[in-house]
Protein backbone atom coordinates (compact mmCIF):
# COMPACT_ATOMS: atom_id res chain seq x y z
CA UNK A 1 0.00 0.00 0.00
CA UNK A 2 3.08 2.49 0.63
CA UNK A 3 4.78 1.40 -2.35
CA UNK A 4 1.40 2.07 -4.23
CA UNK A 5 1.05 5.57 -3.25
CA UNK A 6 4.40 6.54 -3.42
CA UNK A 7 4.44 5.09 -7.34
CA UNK A 8 1.05 7.11 -7.30
CA UNK A 9 2.68 10.58 -5.85
CA UNK A 10 5.43 10.18 -8.38
CA UNK A 11 3.30 9.52 -11.45
CA UNK A 12 0.97 11.83 -10.13
CA UNK A 13 3.23 14.95 -9.32
CA UNK A 14 5.25 14.38 -13.36
CA UNK A 15 1.49 14.33 -14.67
CA UNK A 16 1.15 17.86 -13.09
CA UNK A 17 4.17 19.23 -13.73
CA UNK A 18 4.10 17.94 -18.03
CA UNK A 19 0.84 19.39 -17.73
CA UNK A 20 2.01 23.24 -16.39
CA UNK A 21 4.55 23.19 -18.50
CA UNK A 22 2.12 22.72 -21.71
CA UNK A 23 0.76 26.02 -21.34
CA UNK A 24 3.89 27.43 -20.12
CA UNK A 25 6.26 26.90 -23.01
CA UNK A 26 6.00 28.91 -26.09
CA UNK A 27 7.20 26.18 -28.18
CA UNK A 28 4.02 23.77 -29.31
CA UNK A 29 6.32 21.23 -30.49
CA UNK A 30 7.36 21.01 -26.70
CA UNK A 31 3.83 21.33 -25.40
CA UNK A 32 2.70 18.70 -27.65
CA UNK A 33 5.13 16.40 -26.17
CA UNK A 34 4.52 17.60 -22.39
CA UNK A 35 0.96 17.24 -22.79
CA UNK A 36 2.34 13.20 -24.21
CA UNK A 37 4.53 13.10 -21.16
CA UNK A 38 1.81 14.03 -18.64
CA UNK A 39 -0.79 11.63 -20.16
CA UNK A 40 1.82 8.76 -20.60
CA UNK A 41 2.26 9.61 -16.77
CA UNK A 42 -1.58 9.26 -16.17
CA UNK A 43 -1.13 5.96 -18.00
CA UNK A 44 1.17 5.29 -15.67
CA UNK A 45 -0.52 5.88 -12.80
CA UNK A 46 -3.22 3.58 -13.74
CA UNK A 47 -0.75 0.60 -13.99
CA UNK A 48 0.51 1.72 -10.37
CA UNK A 49 -3.34 1.05 -9.73
CA UNK A 50 -3.29 -2.56 -10.67
CA UNK A 51 -5.69 -1.53 -13.89
CA UNK A 52 -3.12 -2.82 -17.06
CA UNK A 53 -5.62 -2.82 -19.67
CA UNK A 54 -6.04 0.82 -19.53
CA UNK A 55 -3.37 1.63 -18.56
CA UNK A 56 -0.95 0.23 -21.49
CA UNK A 57 -4.28 1.30 -23.53
CA UNK A 58 -3.71 5.13 -22.41
CA UNK A 59 -0.02 5.09 -23.08
CA UNK A 60 -0.71 3.79 -26.51
CA UNK A 61 -3.42 6.28 -27.56
CA UNK A 62 -2.01 9.10 -26.36
CA UNK A 63 1.39 8.42 -27.98
CA UNK A 64 -0.58 7.83 -31.52
CA UNK A 65 -2.58 10.88 -30.41
CA UNK A 66 0.18 13.41 -29.49
CA UNK A 67 2.33 12.85 -32.75
CA UNK A 68 -0.48 13.44 -34.64
CA UNK A 69 -1.48 16.94 -32.98
CA UNK A 70 2.34 17.84 -33.10
CA UNK A 71 2.01 17.83 -36.97
CA UNK A 72 -1.25 19.49 -36.67
CA UNK A 73 0.41 22.34 -34.65
CA UNK A 74 3.39 23.19 -36.63
CA UNK A 75 1.01 23.05 -39.60
CA UNK A 76 -1.32 25.96 -38.27
CA UNK A 77 0.40 27.59 -35.18
CA UNK A 78 1.36 31.17 -36.62
CA UNK A 79 4.45 30.68 -33.99
CA UNK A 80 5.00 27.09 -33.89
CA UNK A 81 9.12 27.64 -32.70
CA UNK A 82 7.42 30.08 -30.22
CA UNK A 83 11.04 32.26 -31.40
CA UNK A 84 8.80 35.84 -31.55
CA UNK A 85 7.68 35.22 -27.85
CA UNK A 86 3.76 36.32 -28.90
CA UNK A 87 1.60 35.94 -25.89
CA UNK A 88 -1.07 33.69 -27.01
CA UNK A 89 -3.70 33.92 -24.24
CA UNK A 90 -6.76 36.27 -23.07
CA UNK A 91 -8.88 36.31 -19.92
CA UNK A 92 -5.86 35.43 -17.88
CA UNK A 93 -7.01 36.58 -14.40
CA UNK A 94 -10.53 34.81 -15.14
CA UNK A 95 -9.01 31.57 -16.32
CA UNK A 96 -6.60 31.47 -13.31
CA UNK A 97 -9.68 32.19 -10.63
CA UNK A 98 -11.89 29.21 -12.82
CA UNK A 99 -8.71 27.16 -12.48
CA UNK A 100 -8.47 27.08 -8.90
CA UNK A 101 -11.47 27.50 -7.68
CA UNK A 102 -12.66 24.38 -9.79
CA UNK A 103 -9.33 22.70 -8.00
CA UNK A 104 -10.36 24.40 -4.37
CA UNK A 105 -14.12 22.80 -4.86
CA UNK A 106 -12.17 19.59 -6.34
CA UNK A 107 -9.65 18.92 -3.31
CA UNK A 108 -12.07 20.07 -0.89
CA UNK A 109 -14.81 17.30 -1.84
CA UNK A 110 -11.50 14.73 -2.16
CA UNK A 111 -10.68 15.61 1.04
CA UNK A 112 -14.23 16.43 3.03
CA UNK A 113 -15.93 13.19 1.79
CA UNK A 114 -15.95 9.38 3.62
CA UNK A 115 -15.01 7.16 1.33
CA UNK A 116 -15.11 4.26 3.42
CA UNK A 117 -12.74 1.21 3.05
CA UNK A 118 -10.19 0.65 0.60
CA UNK A 119 -10.92 -2.44 -1.90
CA UNK A 120 -8.38 -4.75 -2.67
CA UNK A 121 -7.36 -5.21 -6.53
CA UNK A 122 -8.49 -8.64 -8.77
CA UNK A 123 -6.14 -10.23 -10.56
CA UNK A 124 -5.11 -8.86 -14.13
CA UNK A 125 -6.43 -11.86 -16.04
CA UNK A 126 -9.63 -11.50 -14.27
CA UNK A 127 -10.05 -8.04 -14.92
CA UNK A 128 -9.28 -8.54 -18.41
CA UNK A 129 -12.03 -11.25 -18.40
CA UNK A 130 -14.85 -9.31 -16.82
CA UNK A 131 -14.39 -5.90 -18.66
CA UNK A 132 -14.60 -8.16 -22.13
CA UNK A 133 -17.85 -9.74 -20.25
CA UNK A 134 -19.31 -6.58 -18.79
CA UNK A 135 -18.55 -5.21 -22.93
CA UNK A 136 -20.10 -7.76 -24.80
CA UNK A 137 -23.25 -8.39 -22.24
CA UNK A 138 -24.39 -5.40 -19.64
CA UNK A 139 -22.87 -2.66 -21.86
CA UNK A 140 -22.95 -3.86 -25.04
CA UNK A 141 -25.33 -1.06 -25.72
CA UNK A 142 -23.04 1.36 -24.44
CA UNK A 143 -20.09 0.10 -26.64
CA UNK A 144 -21.81 -0.28 -29.92
CA UNK A 145 -22.87 3.48 -29.41
CA UNK A 146 -19.36 4.48 -29.14
CA UNK A 147 -18.22 2.82 -32.16
CA UNK A 148 -21.34 4.72 -34.04
CA UNK A 149 -20.32 7.62 -32.59
CA UNK A 150 -16.63 6.70 -34.14
CA UNK A 151 -18.07 6.53 -37.50
CA UNK A 152 -20.32 9.49 -37.56
CA UNK A 153 -17.54 12.10 -36.09
CA UNK A 154 -15.27 10.40 -38.83
CA UNK A 155 -17.78 11.10 -41.61
CA UNK A 156 -18.58 14.45 -40.53
CA UNK A 157 -14.69 15.37 -39.85
CA UNK A 158 -13.69 14.19 -42.80
CA UNK A 159 -16.97 16.49 -45.04
CA UNK A 160 -15.90 19.51 -42.89
CA UNK A 161 -12.49 19.46 -43.36
CA UNK A 162 -12.26 18.47 -47.08
CA UNK A 163 -12.07 21.29 -49.47
CA UNK A 164 -15.25 22.28 -51.33
CA UNK A 165 -15.67 22.53 -55.07
CA UNK A 166 -16.60 25.87 -54.77
CA UNK A 167 -12.89 26.62 -53.59
CA UNK A 168 -11.35 24.24 -55.83
CA UNK A 169 -12.77 26.40 -58.90
CA UNK A 170 -12.34 29.35 -57.51
CA UNK A 171 -8.96 28.50 -57.45
CA UNK A 172 -8.69 27.02 -60.71
CA UNK A 173 -10.08 30.14 -62.23
CA UNK A 174 -7.72 32.53 -60.52
CA UNK B 1 -7.33 5.37 2.08
CA UNK B 2 -4.03 7.26 1.08
CA UNK B 3 -3.64 5.89 -2.44
CA UNK B 4 -7.25 7.19 -2.97
CA UNK B 5 -7.10 10.44 -1.43
CA UNK B 6 -3.75 10.79 -4.02
CA UNK B 7 -5.33 9.56 -6.74
CA UNK B 8 -8.15 12.17 -6.05
CA UNK B 9 -5.92 15.29 -5.55
CA UNK B 10 -3.98 14.56 -9.14
CA UNK B 11 -7.26 14.42 -10.61
CA UNK B 12 -8.61 17.79 -9.31
CA UNK B 13 -4.87 19.87 -9.70
CA UNK B 14 -5.06 18.42 -13.41
CA UNK B 15 -8.81 19.54 -13.73
CA UNK B 16 -7.83 22.53 -12.64
CA UNK B 17 -4.85 23.03 -14.72
CA UNK B 18 -6.83 22.01 -17.87
CA UNK B 19 -9.57 24.70 -16.63
CA UNK B 20 -7.14 27.29 -16.53
CA UNK B 21 -5.68 25.99 -20.67
CA UNK B 22 -8.91 25.91 -21.87
CA UNK B 23 -10.50 29.09 -21.00
CA UNK B 24 -7.15 31.44 -21.17
CA UNK B 25 -5.43 30.10 -25.03
CA UNK B 26 -6.41 31.92 -27.86
CA UNK B 27 -5.56 29.44 -30.63
CA UNK B 28 -8.29 26.39 -31.07
CA UNK B 29 -5.48 23.20 -31.19
CA UNK B 30 -4.29 25.27 -27.77
CA UNK B 31 -7.72 24.81 -25.72
CA UNK B 32 -8.34 21.50 -27.11
CA UNK B 33 -5.18 20.59 -25.07
CA UNK B 34 -6.83 22.12 -22.26
CA UNK B 35 -9.63 20.29 -22.78
CA UNK B 36 -7.48 17.27 -22.92
CA UNK B 37 -5.73 17.72 -19.73
CA UNK B 38 -9.23 18.17 -17.87
CA UNK B 39 -10.43 14.38 -19.09
CA UNK B 40 -7.30 13.40 -17.95
CA UNK B 41 -8.19 14.24 -14.48
CA UNK B 42 -11.46 13.18 -14.59
CA UNK B 43 -9.86 9.69 -16.31
CA UNK B 44 -7.91 9.70 -13.21
CA UNK B 45 -10.46 9.84 -10.59
CA UNK B 46 -12.63 7.38 -12.37
CA UNK B 47 -9.71 4.76 -12.25
CA UNK B 48 -9.52 5.54 -8.25
CA UNK B 49 -13.34 5.03 -7.71
CA UNK B 50 -13.09 1.69 -9.77
CA UNK B 51 -10.11 0.28 -7.90
CA UNK B 52 -10.29 1.83 -4.48
CA UNK B 53 -13.95 1.71 -4.26
CA UNK B 54 -15.55 -0.70 -5.93
CA UNK B 55 -13.41 -3.15 -7.95
CA UNK B 56 -16.03 -5.83 -8.36
CA UNK B 57 -18.17 -3.68 -10.96
CA UNK B 58 -16.62 -3.06 -14.35
CA UNK B 59 -19.09 0.00 -15.44
CA UNK B 60 -16.41 2.20 -13.52
CA UNK B 61 -13.57 0.82 -15.84
CA UNK B 62 -16.54 1.74 -19.03
CA UNK B 63 -16.56 5.23 -17.96
CA UNK B 64 -12.59 5.27 -18.61
CA UNK B 65 -13.12 3.73 -21.97
CA UNK B 66 -16.02 5.95 -23.06
CA UNK B 67 -14.02 9.18 -21.72
CA UNK B 68 -10.99 7.87 -24.21
CA UNK B 69 -13.23 7.63 -26.77
CA UNK B 70 -14.42 11.00 -26.03
CA UNK B 71 -11.10 12.32 -25.98
CA UNK B 72 -10.36 11.04 -29.74
CA UNK B 73 -13.33 12.26 -30.86
CA UNK B 74 -12.93 15.62 -29.79
CA UNK B 75 -9.08 15.91 -31.43
CA UNK B 76 -10.73 14.32 -34.34
CA UNK B 77 -13.52 16.67 -35.09
CA UNK B 78 -11.69 19.33 -33.73
CA UNK B 79 -8.93 19.25 -36.16
CA UNK B 80 -11.21 18.86 -38.97
CA UNK B 81 -12.99 21.87 -37.92
CA UNK B 82 -9.45 23.83 -37.66
CA UNK B 83 -9.11 22.71 -41.20
CA UNK B 84 -12.09 23.77 -42.30
CA UNK B 85 -11.17 26.94 -40.54
CA UNK B 86 -7.65 27.49 -41.76
CA UNK B 87 -8.13 27.07 -45.30
CA UNK B 88 -11.53 29.71 -45.05
CA UNK B 89 -9.51 32.42 -42.69
CA UNK B 90 -5.70 31.12 -42.81
CA UNK B 91 -5.65 30.94 -39.10
CA UNK B 92 -7.39 28.72 -36.10
CA UNK B 93 -7.12 31.56 -33.87
CA UNK B 94 -10.35 31.94 -31.71
CA UNK B 95 -10.38 35.74 -30.97
CA UNK B 96 -10.32 36.20 -35.07
CA UNK B 97 -13.81 33.62 -34.70
CA UNK B 98 -16.09 36.92 -33.94
CA UNK B 99 -17.76 36.30 -37.49
CA UNK B 100 -18.99 32.68 -36.41
CA UNK B 101 -21.57 34.70 -34.12
CA UNK B 102 -23.39 35.53 -37.91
Amino acid sequence: MILQTVFLAFFGLAAIWFAVIVFHTSSMVRSALALLFSQTAIGAMFLAMQTEFLGVLQIMMMATEMAIMAVFMVMYMMDPGGLSGMDMTHQKNLSIAAGVIGTVVAVGAALLVDWGPIAGAPPPEAQVHDLGIEMMERSMLIFETAGVTILTAMIATTAIAIQSRQTIQEGENE
Amino acid sequence: MMPLIVALLVGAVLFGIGLYGALSQTNLVMIMMGVEVMLGGAMVNLVAFWRFLHPEVYSGQMFVLIVMTVMALEMAVGFGIGTGRFRVKGSVEMEEARDLNG
